[in-house]
């Protein structure tokens, strides 16, 4: 008897918990979704529209979108940070079809734009992980 | 390729991450808005400050 009532007590823990990180996932899958599943709209729209203005301007400036196959600590590094702005990752890609270059001011602004994009939206995806623990609003 | 000076892409990065942190620091449009106002105005600030600070090293 005590044993299932501690495996209910369990269950109904997994269940915040897993969606909490349904949540995490999609806010960084799509940057904003993770706070529209919570009906948090506004952030929602602010996330989509920072990180997407951040990678639409860091792409035009030709910044450095940096590869999983990095040859050292700082390209991966880069990589990370530019992963962490999900589905614009690949629209970044697909903008830069002439590829960085880096060899003026801007494109070197461009790939901290790039990097700022990825880590804003890692920040926004555990903000929402957060907030349907319900340890933020 | 878009061209913009070193102080446009400073405003511009400015803005856009002062209205992030204003909507993910504070809950209600009021605090954002003056929290947007603030990050933005100590954005432009120490960059500008931190600009003039490596004036003297720069050449």
């Amino acid at each position: 008897m005590v044993d299932m009532a501690a495996s209910e007590g369990e269950q109904q823990n997994l269940q915040p918990q897993a969606k909490a990180i349904l949540v995490g996932l999609a806010g960084w899958a799509v940057p904003g979704l993770g706070h529209a599943l919570l009906k948090m709209w506004g952030r929602a729209v602010a996330c989509f529209a920072a990180v997407g203005a951040l990678v639409v301007f860091g792409a035009s400036m030709r910044g450095n979108l940096f590869g999983p196959d990095g040859a050292d600590a700082f390209d991966k590094l880069g990589f990370i940070a530019d992963a962490g702005s999900g589905c614009f990752y690949f629209v970044a890609r697909a903008m830069e079809a002439a590829g960085p270059d880096v060899s003026h001011a801007l494109g070197d602004y461009g790939t901290r734009f790039l990097a700022t994009a990825g880590v804003l939206n890692l920040l926004a995806a555990l903000h929402a992980y957060e907030a349907a623990h319900g340890r933020k609003v | 390729m878009l061209k913009l000076s070193h102080f446009q892409a400073m405003v511009l990065f400015a803005l856009i991450i002062s209205i992030a942190f204003g909507f993910f620091g504070r809950r209600r449009l009021t605090e954002q808005i003056k929290y947007v106002l603030w990050a933005l105005f100590l954005f432009l600030l120490i960059g500008i400050g931190v600009g003039w600070a490596m004036y003297p090293f720069s050449r």
